[in-house]
């Protein structure tokens, strides 16, 4: 089920900057809201019907004082929608329905924590770095994307100035490990092993054929992992049915909503 | 200064009485309770709830919904609970948060409709049973029986005889002539019908070369349609004297109230949900204002209404 009861809200761009393909947007809206990392809002802010429905972007901060709240996206300029959202300014207005979704679950037990992200994918993971921060938690962050301009700007990477986190990864070889975040977690699974167990377990979000990638590699180890799933959505909130995915559940199966049962799944969960 | 008059906002749809003129559609709405964190759902006309079949339905693999220019298509499949599980575990919490509600049906035989309709006239609060007999995304989605006036007569005919309750009929844009569908529902025995459901439509990827939709075709939706729907309500007004409920496209008040115009008892509010969840409750707003900055006191003082010469 969802976490945390949806809101219909009308906000005001604080700022809205881009570097290279990636944006960061901050939003002023009527009321602080908590999320859980993984959680996504639905926004749409530019005029006319075309396109007609908002965009999910994955919720990377929220903040607030005295009953005003703030939001923060990092998102990709993929289609029409966000090229239209990168170009809107401060003081623009925009609507967002929000928080949506399951997000991440942070089991209590003592383990290490490997939050992997896949192109745009890595704004679903950031929050979960900022949170396992927050708690002191061992984590590591393996960033992939097919070329160097593709990467998120460091700046922007949660504990990136701690030595050893931050495992960039390229399918061309132009930054960082050369090869798919999937072959990189390989290596990391390999020194792990000369370096002695421990419990460790895998947020992931990026492309279908990434998380399928990485769960087939982790869970032969007994590495659990949590995927967060994209799809197409048109309400975001679990009325439209759209944007299911199909789902092995115990006995039975059937198609879940990515919007509402997810976008977080167990990893064993997804019929790949 | 004298106090501005509350409109009277109040809707006849055969013996159903509306607060309102103002429903969510079939299938963009869920069970209605999904929008109870935005808003009490009691404020509106009426909730149609998502299309009910006799058993549990899968729907379609995904993809299942392509945005197009000012809409978008979708081939759900009719996935839903079954009436079962509505009539056992939804309907009472509708009951509970005070809603008027409608359930929308649909069969893969006449007898499934049947069936159907008979286990939700055991529902005391329900409203009234629409019968789907016109999705385009599915075999059995009743587009066999609603596409051609004598399949459609038979089916709510059967439909008809199967249940007391008032008996809406959801007809299919995809024929050629709307008023001819009307009038068989209305021969037939409907208390009014609903138009118009999505119009078929298709997607395709140039580079893949494969349809965007599992389904290959899907079911246009949205701002795109409304000039075609508007058009078709107008015609079945004028072909039918039962109630004709109006739906398509509709965004905003403006929207609504050209369709009350033309005739429509009440409109139905579809894919403006995606984009907005409060907007059917803003469109019931939206024509309070209107009524008020027009002095219009009374909904059937307007509806109806259009000038065609002067």
């Amino acid at each position: 089920m969802p976490q945390g009861s949806p809101r219909f809200v009308h906000g005001k761009i604080l700022h809205n900057s881009g570097s290279g393909i990636f944006y960061r947007m901050e939003v002023a809206i009527p009321e602080r809201i908590d999320f859980v990392p993984g959680q996504f809002a639905m926004v749409s802010g530019w005029p006319g019907n075309d396109p007609l429905l908002p965009r999910p972007l994955a919720i990377f901060r929220s903040g607030g004082v005295r009953g005003k709240g703030t939001v923060e996206f990092v998102y990709k300029v993929v289609g029409r929608g966000t090229a239209l959202l990168s170009g809107l300014h401060a003081g623009d207005p925009l609507a967002l329905t929000l928080p949506l979704g399951h997000g991440f679950e942070f089991p209590g037990e003592d383990r290490s924590w490997w939050l992997v992200g896949g192109g745009v994918g890595f704004s679903s993971v950031f929050p979960a770095a900022v949170a396992l921060e927050g708690q002191r938690a061992d984590f590591e962050i393996f960033l992939g994307a097919r070329t160097r301009d593709q990467l998120p700007p460091g700046e922007w990477i949660p504990g990136g100035a701690v030595p050893g986190r931050v495992h960039l990864c390229t399918d061309d070889g132009t930054a960082g490990f050369f090869g798919t975040v999937a072959a990189a977690l390989r290596d990391r699974i390999d020194r792990r092993k000369s370096t002695g167990p421990s419990r460790v377990a895998i947020l992931a979000c990026g492309p279908r054929e990434m998380l399928k990638a990485v769960t087939e590699l982790a869970l032969p180890l007994d590495i659990r992992v949590q995927v967060s799933l994209e799809s197409s959505m048109a309400c975001g909130f679990g009325v439209c049915w759209g944007c299911v995915t199909a789902i092995r559940d115990g006995e039975k199966s059937g198609y879940r909503r990515v919007c509402r049962e997810g976008p977080v799944f167990d990893a064993r969960e997804v019929i790949w | 200064m004298t106090q501005p008059v509350t409109p009277d906002l109040s809707a006849r749809v055969g013996s159903v009485l509306l607060k309102n003129p103002v429903m969510s559609a079939s299938g963009t709405f869920g069970y209605g309770l999904e929008f109870t964190p935005f808003y009490d759902i009691s404020r509106l006309g009426a909730v149609i709830v998502k299309g009910l079949s006799l058993l549990p339905t899968p729907g379609n693999a995904p993809g299942r919904i392509v945005e197009t220019p000012a809409g978008m298509l979708n081939a759900i499949g009719l996935q839903n609970i079954g009436v079962e599980r509505f009539v056992n575990e939804v309907a009472p919490r509708l009951d509970d948060a005070g809603a008027t509600y409608v359930a929308n049906i649909y069969g893969r035989t006449i007898e499934e409709y049947e069936a159907v309709a008979r286990r939700l006239s055991e529902v005391p609060a329900l409203a009234a049973i629409e019968l789907n007999a016109s999705c385009p995304n599915v075999k059995e989605g009743g587009l066999a029986f609603g596409s051609n006036p004598e399949g459609l007569s038979g089916l709510t005919r059967r439909v008809r005889a199967a249940t007391g309750k008032p008996l809406w009929v959801k007809l299919s844009p995809n024929v050629s002539d709307i008023g001819a569908i009307a009038r068989a529902a209305e021969e037939a025995g409907a208390d009014a019908v609903t138009l118009i459901n999505t119009i078929v439509g298709m997607a395709v990827d140039p580079r893949t070369r494969r349809p965007k939709l599992s389904n290959v075709t899907g079911g246009l939706s949205g701002p795109a349609i409304k000039p075609v729907a508007l058009r078709m309500v107008w015609e079945a007004c004028r072909a039918v004297k039962i109630p004709v409920i109006g739906i398509g496209g509709i965004q905003d008040a403006g929207d609504a109230l050209e369709f009350l115009l033309v005739g429509a008892a009440a409109v139905q509010v579809g894919t403006a949900n995606f984009r907005n969840p409060n907007a059917c409750v803003e469109i019931v707003d939206g024509i309070r204002d209107f009524f008020v900055r027009e002095k219009i006191f009374r909904l059937d003082d307007y509806r109806g209404t259009i000038r065609l010469r002067d």
